[in-house]
């Protein structure tokens, strides 16, 4: 497995229901810090796509799935429903249109509402609101929380996973594959690539290049989960100038997230002046009621958007079987993470296949997430104190995180504030780690046995102590 | 389940002064709690000089301060939990309590909530660009210098000119770091005339008016900003390795929010409103201990 994202956290499980050993190189120094670090955290119902499409099929099966799957993974799950807006009456035409589709993919539930209806689920939408397609089926996850759940999942089924370890080649050998890192050399008999924005280049390491990746930016706003009038369903916009529009999503975490704009060429994770405007302007057109002062965070997400090399553009996820024993998963951009495991397991059928492998009868498809203290009743809370005392103590005052989390999280591989911060949800609420972040960087110094001043935000070069430190 | 008279949340200036004022006024079922290992809050990173002019007719470091309020509280019988954070408070008169000997529901008559403020972030601000390592709150920037003594960086650019700008402007300068400028929206310096004497003018320290951060560069630390004037509309490109943010104080409120006015709740401290000196704050947490105290 070349990359530990989502998708190659979730092809590294489902390969492990099959007796086949997995070696996993992700090139940072965690799991799903690349494009799956930051998404609209939606799980789709599958209105979206053309019906017998490979995206239309794997939405509607992976979303059908989703409850059992979170519960296999211990991941917080919120089938809130979505309803998609239109102001006038080509949106109502849009949203008539995904009626159909999504009746044609098999999408349980949908309902066309009027104005007034759909107010009376969303009383802070715009009263101009003309239509809305009701989607029970919607849902959201929070992104990383899934795809970590399932690199563990992994792991505890014998899946190895080497981090920090970057293939700089590949090349053919008897039988299989050579990948070279800076470190040491892996043979294998068959490869999945599933590096994410760098697919494209870790095939043309060994392949001629038959589709690039072209980068596309999006910006996104977080609102504090105390913001009045909030919705309660994840709301999508369908505006009338057929423009782009706008996705607010009711977090498993409390929180709003609006978004995303869209811009070409996005190749970092910088925010940009002209998106969040519009997101700003979209979202009052949408909930004219919702105070943006409440605004916590804004941050960017880049999406692998896959294009033929001759520059045409591609719709569906590419996957692609340049050579025996070889599978690249190119553009797995939205619905990526709905359909990480449903990939995944597309992976392992592949994978499987070649290598004849038989059924991992000793597989558990079951992990424990990171106990939490919050959201316990009292006695139950109290118990979890006496049985360790680091259950009473609070680092995270905003999101009522312990200090037995972080070094739970710690234990399983956080390495970074922002390792902690995915596994415990530290720092994410409103102070945005003003008051526990200093906190964070001591306990990992001490649990990891380096320097204060070693430990990073999110990776190499990004030391939150900076300068001159003998000086002090 | 416990039950006292009178809860105050917090034991910083505020929450010490108002359980003694209650004590003195003959309240005798009083409990104060603490997130922190020993009473004064915020006042103990503060090793500046400059607190108590009013109120002790002397000019003490913050730890002093605080170490004078600890000392009148010895004399009470008030009943102080440190290490102890208030996890919620609910409308039954029931806050719940969390500490390494457990988790556990007290009950009171009256409530003075006196848990300080917290910091607006860089993120409230209409602020693009990458989300790099080093940048600090001031408040933060204080903890690592006076309480962790840890360096944040170099080269540093203080973004708000109030008095906690103004503060960690010297602070950083005396640690011999480079601060290259406190960057103000307003026309000069918004915080007291009396930190601008002794913080900016004494120390030399480069103040730009008028303008304010639009866009952060850097991918894993912060390599610098880009500066807007926000008189003639210009932006300039400024290299730094820290930026510290000093964007005002909010009120901490957030354990009682959903609970409306109630008579037996009372605010004390900068939680009540923010004030720009500890005596101010003190004495009406005063008022509000004997109020408290009295009903």
């Amino acid at each position: 497995m070349i990359g530990g994202g989502l998708l190659g956290c979730f092809a590294a499980r489902n390969l492990r229901r099959r007796n086949i050993s997995v070696a996993l190189l992700e090139a940072r120094e965690d799991v799903c810090t690349g494009v799956s670090r930051a998404n609209t955290a939606i799980v789709y119902s599958g209105c979206d796509h053309k019906p017998r499409t490979l995206k239309a099929e794997m939405t509607v099966r992976a979303n059908a799935g989703f409850d059992r799957l979170c519960r296999e993974l211990d991941v917080p799950f919120s089938r809130c429903g979505s309803l998609m807006v239109s102001l006038g009456e080509r949106g109502n035409e849009v949203l008539r249109r995904k009626l159909a589709q999504g009746q044609a993919n098999g999408v349980p539930g949908l309902r066309l509402l009027g104005g007034a209806q759909a107010r009376e689920l969303e009383p802070g939408l715009t009263d101009k609101v003309s239509m809305a397609l009701y989607v029970p089926g919607t849902g959201t996850v929070n992104p990383w929380a899934l795809g970590i759940a399932a690199g563990e999942n992994a792991a505890a089924n014998g899946a190895e996973f080497f981090l920090n370890t970057r293939v700089m080649n590949i090349s053919a050998a008897d039988g299989g594959y050579i990948l070279e890192t800076e470190e040491e050399s892996f043979f294998c008999r068959c490869v999945l690539n599933c590096a994410g924005l760098a697919a494209d280049m870790v095939q043309a390491l060994i392949f001629p290049p038959t589709v690039r990746i072209m980068p596309d930016a999006g910006d996104y706003l977080v609102l504090d989960r105390e913001t009045e009038n909030a919705p309660g369903h994840i709301l999508q916009y369908e505006p009338e100038d057929g423009g782009k529009g706008l996705s607010a999503v009711p977090t498993v975490e409390g929180s709003l997230l609006l978004g995303p704009s869209e811009r070409e060429n996005g190749t970092d994770y910088a925010t940009d002046r002209e998106g969040l405007a519009f997101i700003r302007e979209q979202t009052l057109k949408l909930l004219p009621e919702i105070d943006l002062n409440n605004t916590i965070r804004s941050f960017a997400a880049v999406r692998p958007n896959p294009r033929k090399v001759d520059g045409g553009s591609i719709g569906s996820f590419v996957i692609e079987n340049p050579a025996p024993g070889f599978w690249s998963f190119i553009g797995i951009k939205t619905p990526g993470m709905t359909c990480a495991d449903e990939l995944g397991r597309f992976a392992a059928k592949k994978a499987a296949a070649y290598l004849k492998a038989a059924q991992n009868r000793a597989f558990t498809p079951y992990r424990e997430g990171v106990r939490k203290a919050h959201g316990l009743c009292p006695e139950r809370r109290n118990a979890l104190i006496a049985e360790d005392a680091d259950y009473g103590e609070i680092i995270c005052h905003c999101e009522d995180v312990t200090k037995a989390e972080v070094l739970e999280a710690i234990r399983r591989g956080a390495v970074t504030v922002d390792g902690i911060k995915r596994r415990t949800g530290a720092g994410m609420g409103r102070c945005q780690g003003g008051r526990c972040r200093q906190k964070l960087v001591e306990l990992l110094a001490l649990e990891m046995g380096i320097a204060e001043n070693a430990v990073t935000r999110d990776g190499t070069g990004s030391n939150i102590l900076g300068g001159r430190y003998e000086a002090l | 389940m416990r039950h006292c008279e009178l809860l105050i949340i917090g034991a910083g200036a505020a929450g010490t002064a108002a359980a003694v004022a209650a004590w003195e006024s003959g309240c005798r079922s009083i409990v104060l709690v603490d997130r922190g290992h020993s009473p004064g809050g915020v006042l103990l990173q503060c090793l500046h000089e400059g607190f108590g002019l009013s109120a002790f007719g002397e000019e003490l470091t913050g730890p002093d301060y605080a170490g004078r309020l600890a000392e009148k509280l010895k004399y009470t019988g008030v009943q102080l939990l440190t290490g102890t954070e208030a996890v919620s408070v609910e409308k039954e008169k029931v806050a719940l309590l969390s500490g390494r000997s457990g988790f556990r529901p007290l009950g009171f008559d009256r409530l003075i909530l006196a848990a300080g403020c917290r910091e607006r972030t860089i993120g409230a601000l209409p602020v693009t660009g990458t989300r790099p390592a080093g940048i600090f709150t001031a408040g933060q920037a204080q903890e690592c210098i006076n309480l962790r003594r840890q360096s944040p960086g170099d080269n540093v650019l203080i973004l708000g000119g109030g008095d906690l700008g103004m503060i960690m402007a010297r602070r950083f300068t005396l640690e011999g770091k480079h601060v290259i400028a406190v960057i103000e929206q307003g026309r000069s310096c918004s915080g007291m005339a009396r930190n601008y004497r002794r913080c900016i003018e004494a120390y030399r320290i480069p103040v730009i008016c008028r303008s304010t951060v639009t866009e952060i560069h850097g991918e894993g630390r912060i390599q610098g900003v880009t500066l807007f004037h926000l008189d003639n509309g210009e932006q300039e490109y400024l290299p730094c390795d820290t930026l510290i943010t000093a964007l005002g104080l909010i009120p901490e409120r957030e354990l009682v929010k959903k609970l409306g006015e109630p008579d037996w709740l009372y605010l004390a401290g900068n939680c009540s409103r923010i004030h720009d000196i500890v005596d101010s704050a003190v004495a009406e947490a005063e008022k509000t201990g004997r109020d408290a105290a009295l009903r």
